[in-house]
């Protein structure tokens, strides 16, 4: 999967999280496009798509994952197509 | 959740109830998809559709608003969908606000802090060890450090100076979290065990000081925190990656557990528990039917599966014991239970007459639970109905939807009593001697009416009631309880005069005056102090300026054991007439003709405002009734004369 598009499973997680339409979430999207991408909801978000893939993230690496394309790449990197 | 279509489709259940304002039809398909779906983003959906919706939540639904502040030294904020939704589930929309990482002191004792400015209705105390007893777990890594109870003993007094500065200023409701007992600890679960300071046992005991602690401060409860994680599984109850990388206290598979249990400690701060249990018989109380089986083959006693019954009733028999009123509601021939309770007593650990009321014919169950409902003056949200069959079940939830309906798993009977325990209805923070004593009291107040209802004759009835009244001066009965009772007393109150303490003591102590009350108790219980009368003899008449009784105990002779004892002392004053007085009021029609009754004879108008009736002494009698015991009629000490004269 390119990491141009984001994969619905994803965007529609991503969207109950950040509480927007799952159209407005975009590859780029990050705390500085999503008012409500906080450092509360971006927690909630790891915890959220580590329930829903079954991966772990490393804990270094989570406040490094800033925006969808980041996120979408290091579940691929787990071996995961979202 | 079966499959993701489900889901989607509770999802927008949910989403048009909510639009249409439908409060009852969002709830219950949230609370399907967040039983079914571990997925924190079905939290937060249901949180953010349903406090869409919270002023509805509020007026159809009867919900209460709790403006909640959480002091906190951990992380919480994934935490909060689930805390919001499981308060809807319970009845409360939770308005919830959290305080900054460690700032909790400056938070719960400064007057312009965010918490005190925010007024709630509801404070969260939600810290971890280092804030609570940083210090324990190297006292306790030698496990026989004696510093480690003083440290325990610092550490409560440090949280109780703080919750009590905190209440003399605040009236919020409190919520203390204790600790999780840890796993994990460098001296090993040997050790841990049979140290008494090891960190374990350090914490277990700082948590009961807790607790203790709470209980000694108003409104003001302790979230056993560790008992929860003990149920699921200390070893997993915290996420190590999330703890050490984030604070996060709980592993995210357990925060609706969490949060579930959370609210179920803040509960009782707010509503009082139900009162009622009412249980069927056959195949609930015990096993098989009664009307095919017999009294003999029902399953009740020591063996498989009679035990698990017997279990059930030694969880009501202890409900009982804490407060909890139990009725018996069943479709059965009344003689069939009373035999089977004669012959069976062996084998069952409920008497007949444990139960405060029974309710046992081929009426329908609802109007069985509506009579209950008046006969102990409770309202039927006070009730919680147990029975095995579904359709009974359903008619009650349909017809009575304030009653908590609990369907018996009549093909497990073992899981019964968990059922109901699992249940959060009879939680409550505290239990006082009152609630102990409800059940005597109600008892007794079933046993009288039953009695009255098998005697024909009235005499006869009142004689088994085996009453004694006990005389004894309105000073010492106590003073409290006697201004109390002239204060209160509207029926059966001939005169309606509040008199004072003062006013009780000068009748007390003036020659001639009597202040006398009644205490009466019969074979069912002591009903205390039910009857006062205030009396003054005058030259040759004595006027009695007050006289009362209690509803309760109305109609079973007592007051005309009082007049005779008024009467008595009279004489003894040099009284040759009796005076009575009625004033009549909205409320004291049943005491009208009281006086006329006992022989009296009427000297003014009917239509004056105050109406009064006279007793020749020298020629008439007033006697009390045989059935009646009199006890404390000779003691002088009622007469002032006496009193003056000590």
């Amino acid at each position: 999967m390119s990491s141009q598009q984001v994969s619905s499973s994803l965007r529609e997680l991503l969207a109950d999280i950040f509480e927007v339409a799952p159209e407005e979430i975009t590859p780029d999207s990050s705390p500085e496009t999503l008012e409500n991408w906080d450092s509360f909801r971006h927690l909630q978000a790891i915890l959220a798509i580590e329930g829903e893939y079954a991966v772990q993230f490393d804990p270094q690496r989570i406040p490094e994952l800033i925006t969808v394309s980041l996120l979408q790449a290091e579940l691929e990197k787990k071996g995961v197509t979202p | 959740m079966q499959n993701d279509l489900e889901r989607q489709d509770l999802r927008r259940t949910i989403k048009e109830a909510a639009a249409r304002l439908d409060g009852a039809a969002a709830l219950s398909a949230a609370r399907t998809l967040l039983n079914a779906s571990q997925r924190t983003t079905d939290a937060m959906f249901c949180a953010s559709s349903l406090l869409g919706v919270s002023d509805v939540l509020v007026t159809q639904m009867g919900m209460r608003r709790l403006k909640t502040f959480a002091v906190r030294s951990v992380t919480l904020e994934p935490m909060v969908p689930f805390l919001a939704t499981e308060a809807l589930f319970a009845g409360y929309v939770l308005d919830l606000q959290l305080g900054g990482y460690g700032s909790y002191i400056d938070e719960l004792l400064n007057p312009n802090s965010e918490l005190a400015t925010s007024k709630p209705d509801l404070v969260l105390v939600l810290l971890d060890i280092e804030e609570l007893a940083g210090p324990l777990p190297e006292l306790c890594a030698s496990g026989r450090n004696p510093n480690v109870d003083l440290e325990i003993q610092a550490s409560l007094d440090r949280v109780g100076q703080l919750l009590r500065t905190f209440r003399s200023n605040n009236p919020a409701r409190v919520l203390l979290q204790g600790l999780v007992v840890p796993e994990v600890t460098s001296l090993g679960d040997v050790a841990d065990a049979n140290l008494p300071l090891s960190l374990p046992a350090a914490i277990e005991r700082l948590n009961r000081g807790l607790a203790a602690l709470c209980a000694s401060i108003s409104d003001c409860a302790f979230f056993d925190v560790d008992r929860v994680a003990a149920r699921y599984g200390r070893s997993r109850w915290r996420d190590e990656r999330m703890y050490f990388a984030s604070r996060l206290p709980v592993s995210v598979e357990f925060f609706k557990i969490y949060a579930e249990n959370l609210i179920r400690f803040v509960s009782p701060l707010f509503r009082a528990c139900r009162k009622v249990l009412c249980t069927d018989l056959d195949n609930t109380l015990w096993g098989g039917i009664l009307g095919e089986d017999g009294p003999e083959g029902i399953a009740t006693g020591s063996s498989f599966p009679g035990n698990c019954y017997l279990e059930y009733q030694r969880y009501l028999k202890q409900l009982s014991s804490r407060g909890i009123l139990l009725a018996a509601v069943s479709k059965n021939n009344e003689s069939d239970v009373r035999e089977t309770f004669n012959t069976r007593s062996a084998d069952l650990a409920l008497k007949l007459e444990d139960f405060v009321a029974t309710k046992i014919g081929w009426n329908e169950k609802a109007q069985s639970i509506r009579e209950l409902a008046k006969e102990l003056s409770l309202g039927l949200d006070s009730f919680v109905f147990v029975d095995d069959n579904p359709m009974e079940c359903e008619a009650i939830r349909r017809q009575l939807p304030e009653v908590e309906v609990i369907s018996a798993p009549i093909d497990e009977p073992w899981r019964l009593t968990e059922v109901l325990a699992r249940k959060p209805f009879f939680d409550t923070v505290f239990i006082t001697q009152d609630d102990v004593d409800r059940v005597q009291e109600y008892k007794a107040q079933a046993q009288r009416t039953e009695l009255e209802r098998q005697s024909d004759n009235r005499d006869d009835f009142l004689t088994s009631m085996e009453i004694v009244c006990t005389f004894q001066s309105a000073l010492t009965a106590p003073l409290a309880r006697s201004v109390q009772l002239l204060a209160k007393t509207n029926q059966f109150n001939l005169t309606t005069r509040r008199r004072s303490a003062a006013e009780i003591e000068e009748f007390a102590s003036s020659l001639g005056g009597q202040a006398i009350a009644v205490r009466s108790r019969d074979r069912f219980g002591d009903a205390g102090v039910v009857g006062l009368a205030l009396a003054r003899t005058e030259g040759d008449a004595c006027l009695i300026d007050s006289f009362l009784l209690s509803c309760r105990v109305i109609g079973r002779g007592i007051e005309t054991a009082m007049l005779a004892q008024i009467a008595q002392q009279a004489i003894r004053d040099g009284a040759k007439r009796l005076i009575g007085q009625f004033i009549p009021t909205k409320k004291n029609a049943p005491c009208a003709l009281f006086y006329l009754d006992h022989g009296f004879t009427q000297t003014t108008a009917d239509d004056s405002s105050s109406i009064f009736y006279e007793l020749d002494l020298t020629t008439s009698l007033v006697t009390s009734p045989a059935w009646i015991t009199l006890e404390g009629t000779q003691s002088h000490e009622l007469s002032a004369g006496i009193v003056l004269s000590s």
